[in-house]
């Protein structure tokens, strides 16, 4: 069984090399993973565009034009056909379109492989482009941005004003989805054009894993084939603005909540050798949804004030679980920290207890003892990260894009070497509490303004009468930490006037 | 040489899975249960490959449970105090040994039970996991203080969805269409209850004394460790744990006589919404009523039916269609929901539903549809049993209902048997206007 296994191991190992072997830039490559036996093949199919690419004033096309093929029909068949043929089988295509990559996603039980991969290759090499299709799917989008985005998720509407803020007049500016404007503006004509020059086949990796037959791989690298060669250069992309002192955006609405964002961009991405210093770093301060991050137990635990507080050292997608979604790789990247909605009430006392919290971070590093913690929780929390057999596909992808051969493999092997004064190091060479973009989502934005401004004491009071004598003390500082907001850098706008028209709206 | 360490450690997380689609039986793995004298169940699923464990304690106690007036939620506010520790490892200590673990790990509570899980590398790590886990659930220690900092948190994840529509319109369906059952709230609760969550230290340890018991509890882990050797420590950690011989009796709800409706303005812009529930049967795998029902679901609303490809792809009227008819301990409400793109919509899509309904009552659905329903639901459960944390996951909740394995083998049994004639006498039985509570909902103009 073990010699069995290992022939398996070699064999992916072998046919993953191949793949790597890329020479054409023009010309389709691919990423497999074989598992002999598995019942399931999952298909990831990754291009190499994403909404950066949308042209000037045609925001969203990406995510449009890729919906049309994940959610649309084909040329032999319409979507309401392809909707009945997948039931049966609980097949589904699923598109995620981020910055500078888009992933076509698919997992199928082996029974129907055949049946599937027959309708999927329609759907992604000869879509239907069919103007129902174009309608449901631009109002669908419309309304994401109209209706939703900005009234129904003030988590997700936070996160998404803080990259506005961030990258103004930056290709990475502008929702995904585009904008209320440019999204109006867009034509089936201009879908058409979008897929006909960038869905080509030097911009596609089929990335491939499970049980499939042994010559699946060549039979589906033929039928992607067909597509023109070429490729898109990859964006030069500006450099990275960084923010000057403290840049507030209030997005006032009615709500009993303030949600709060706040970031700044780094110099750094995965590929870099400081990641994995500047990682412990971000694990220690709010590793996603974990008891670990120190931001979490001092806001969370020890105040009660809300449900949880994070921090992020790249853009981070919460994929199955609590763990990061792969294929989301950028050539640029940036810190963020994520305050889950709090009462009104609280709002300036956290975002003092926040900032405070970073220049700790910031001046005083990171402990010994809280160093080899949060490595050792790294090295054994990283091997759940690739469960699914799509995952396992989507971290191969990502590792090549980052230039490793296996980038969770290297994790182990690079964590393990660091030591506290290198974490140390990353903190004060890519970190700073000065200079920052901060997204507020909450109501009487001017009322919070003023308090912001003048530094006015922001104390907080507790249902428990008898909380922790260092913690009353420890609020008595934070409720007077001085912060510099200059007036000119807070702009307050209308919740509902967001994704109108591009960058941040005015009141 | 690491690099390759690492690579083979990483390649044996994929879980090989049995062909369980032509497997005779749904749910193919070997399974063994055992249950200590205190009554605590244990459920051993050891698989060969992945070098993961998922390490499941099911309390069988949610908002169900909540049957006294003013303490709505409270399943899940105890779920938060379940973290704060014991004497011997108190909460820093527990969270330092969970983050020492690497282990991925939470809890989540629903309508009929709590569910902690952690999940982590390497059976080296079992015998400490079996022996925290055990000092948690029997020897819990928090105080009053400890209470009253964590109530708050509640009240902030209330806030984390208060700008859910979807959350407002499941509070407003069950609060109409119930009258006495405890499901009648959310597992959240009520917010003047959750606001009253700081003084509820008393009960809070009535509660914990109720429900966090042996006899009230199953364990379940799945994955890469020996069976003996799980037993040998969960009889070591688990034995001193003692039973609660508590019953629990529900409030019985009336047959509902008529109609209900609730209509709710929300304060921001947002798609027009109407869910419809009308009151169903609970969970059995040995009547045929719930599996018929969920054939049901999905031949009407699936996006293969007829009534979803008109109304969400040919027509565009509705951004989505979906029916939900989800197990329960006790009866509950077999739901249909749409999200509408235009609020002058909202009736004919309701008209439109309860035609689908009647017409389902009059004209037999077809035998390829009802194959393909059935095949779906064999397929969806493969997909679900990839890893062994999604062999834990899907059984978590089938064992809550029914405390055993095969529960999901004789359900899909039963799902086999069912007829044409059996949806009919269903959509007879249980789709009457009377029984039905409409929610619609709109967008305010607010900013």
């Amino acid at each position: 069984m073990i010699y069995f296994l290992f022939g398996i191991f070699f064999l992916g190992l072998f046919l993953m090399n191949i793949s790597c072997a890329k020479v054409n830039p023009k010309k389709l490559s691919s990423e497999l993973l074989p598992l002999e036996g598995n019942p399931l093949v999952s298909f990831r199919i990754l291009i190499k565009v994403g909404s950066a690419n949308d042209p000037v004033d045609k925001e969203g096309l990406c995510q449009l034009a890729f919906s049309m093929l994940s959610n649309g029909g084909s040329k032999t068949m319409t979507f309401k056909e392809i909707s009945k043929k997948f039931y049966p089988m609980d097949a589904s295509v699923s598109l995620s379109v981020d910055k500078e990559m888009s992933v076509f996603s698919g997992t199928i039980h082996i029974d129907n492989l055949e049946k599937y991969y027959a309708i999927l290759k329609e759907m992604l090499l000869n879509p239907g482009f069919r103007e129902d299709d174009f309608n449901r799917l631009k109002t669908n989008q419309l309304n994401f941005l109209e209706k939703t985005l900005a009234s129904n998720m003030d988590e997700q509407f936070g996160k998404e004003i803080l990259g506005l803020m961030m990258y103004e007049g930056h290709p990475f500016g502008c929702h995904g989805a585009g904008t209320v404007e440019t999204l109006k503006s867009l034509t089936l004509d201009d879908v058409k054009a979008f897929y006909k020059e960038h869905y080509v086949q030097g911009n596609i990796i089929i990335g491939l894993t499970g049980g499939y037959p042994p010559d699946f791989p060549s039979k589906v690298a033929e039928d992607f084939s067909s597509l023109p060669e070429g490729f898109t250069p990859r964006l030069k992309l500006p450099e990275q603005r960084k923010p000057e002192g403290l840049e507030i955006v209030i997005a006032e609405k009615q709500t009993p909540a303030t949600a709060i964002s706040m970031g700044f961009p780094l110099p750094i991405t995965k590929a870099s050798d400081d990641f994995f210093a500047l990682w412990i770093a971000g694990s220690h301060f709010g590793e996603h949804r974990q008891h670990v991050s120190s931001l979490f137990q001092k806001i969370r635990e020890e105040r009660g004030q809300n449900y949880g507080d994070y921090a992020y050292i790249e853009h981070f997608v919460q994929g199955r679980d609590k763990f990061p979604a792969p294929n989301y790789s950028r050539q640029q990247q940036y810190f963020s920290i994520w305050i889950r909605p709090l009462a009104n009430s609280n709002r300036h006392f956290v975002i003092r207890q926040t900032l405070r919290e970073l220049k700790k971070l910031v001046e005083e590093g990171i402990s010994r003892e809280r160093f080899e913690m949060v490595r050792t929780y790294l090295l054994n929390y990283t091997k759940l990260y690739a469960q699914t057999l799509s995952e396992r596909i989507g971290w191969q992808m990502d590792s090549h894009y980052y230039g490793y051969k296996d980038f969770l493999a290297e994790t182990q092997n690079r964590l393990s070497k660091l030591t506290q004064e290198d974490v140390n190091r990353a903190i004060k060479k890519y970190l700073n509490f000065n200079n920052i973009s901060i997204a507020i989502i909450t109501e009487d934005a001017e009322s919070l303004k003023d308090a912001l401004v003048a530094n006015t004491p922001s104390p907080i009071s507790y249902a428990n009468p008898n909380m922790p004598k260092r913690i009353l003390e420890e609020d008595l500082v934070i409720q007077t930490f001085p912060i510099d907001v200059k007036p000119k850098k807070v702009r307050i706008a209308l919740a509902s006037d967001f994704f109108q028209k591009k960058g941040i709206p005015t009141k | 040489m690491p690099k390759f360490t690492a690579l083979i450690l990483s390649f044996f997380l994929i879980l090989f899975i049995p062909q369980l689609v032509q497997s005779s039986k749904i749910f193919p793995y070997d399974y063994k249960i055992e249950e200590l004298e205190n009554g605590l169940k244990v459920i051993s699923i050891p698989l060969p490959n992945p070098n993961i464990i998922s390490y499941y304690t099911i309390v069988r106690s949610g908002s169900r449970n909540e049957i006294e007036p003013g303490k709505s939620g409270f399943a899940h506010f105890f779920e938060h105090i379940m973290f704060k520790g014991t004497k011997k490892v108190p909460r820093e200590a527990y969270d330092a040994f969970l983050t020492k673990l690497g282990a991925g790990t939470n809890g989540y509570t629903t309508d009929d039970y709590t569910c902690y899980f952690v999940v982590f590398a390497g059976r080296e790590n079992l015998e400490t996991v079996v022996e925290t886990e055990a000092d948690r659930f029997i020897n819990l220690y928090y105080d009053e203080e400890m209470i009253k900092t964590e109530a708050p948190v509640i009240e902030g994840e209330y806030y984390s969805s208060v700008s859910s529509p979807e959350r407002r319109l499941s509070e407003l369906l069950r609060d109409t269409a119930f009258e006495k059952h405890s499901y009648k709230h959310t597992t959240l609760g009520y917010l003047k209850d959750i606001l009253d969550m700081p003084n509820q230290f008393e009960y809070s340890q009535l509660y914990k004394k109720r429900f966090y018991a042996p006899d009230n509890s199953i364990l379940l882990v799945v994955g890469d460790f020996d069976h003996n050797q799980l037993m040998e420590y969960v009889k070591k950690y688990y034995s001193s744990w003692e039973k609660s011989n508590y019953t629990l009796q529900t409030p019985e709800e009336s047959a509902q006589t008529q109609a209900k409706r609730a209509h709710y303005d929300f304060p921001t812009k947002t798609l027009a919404r109407i869910t419809i529930g009308f009151h169903g049967p609970s969970y059995s795998d040995e009547k045929i009523d719930k599996p018929a029902l969920n054939l049901l679901a999905e031949i009407a609303f699936s996006p293969s039916s007829p009534l979803y490809q008109r109304l969400v792809i040919e027509e565009q009227k509705c951004l989505s269609l979906s029916a939900n008819f989800s197990d329960h301990r006790d009866p509950y409400l077999l739901i249909f929901s749409s999200i509408i793109k235009k609020d002058e919509d909202l009736p004919y899509v309701e008209n439109e539903i309860f035609k689908e309904l009647e017409r389902l009552k009059n004209e037999p659905v077809s035998e390829e549809i009802l194959s393909d329903v059935k095949s779906n639901l064999k397929y969806s459960l493969a997909n679900e049993l990839g890893t062994t944390d999604g062999v834990a996951g899907a059984l978590a909740f089938y064992i809550s209902l029914a405390t055993d394995p095969e529960t999901l083998n004789k359900l899909f049994d039963l799902y086999e048997k069912v007829t044409a004639a059996d949806i009919q006498e269903m959509e007879k039985k249980y789709f009457q206007k009377t029984n039905s509570t409409v929610v619609t909902f709109t967008g305010g103009k607010a900013k």
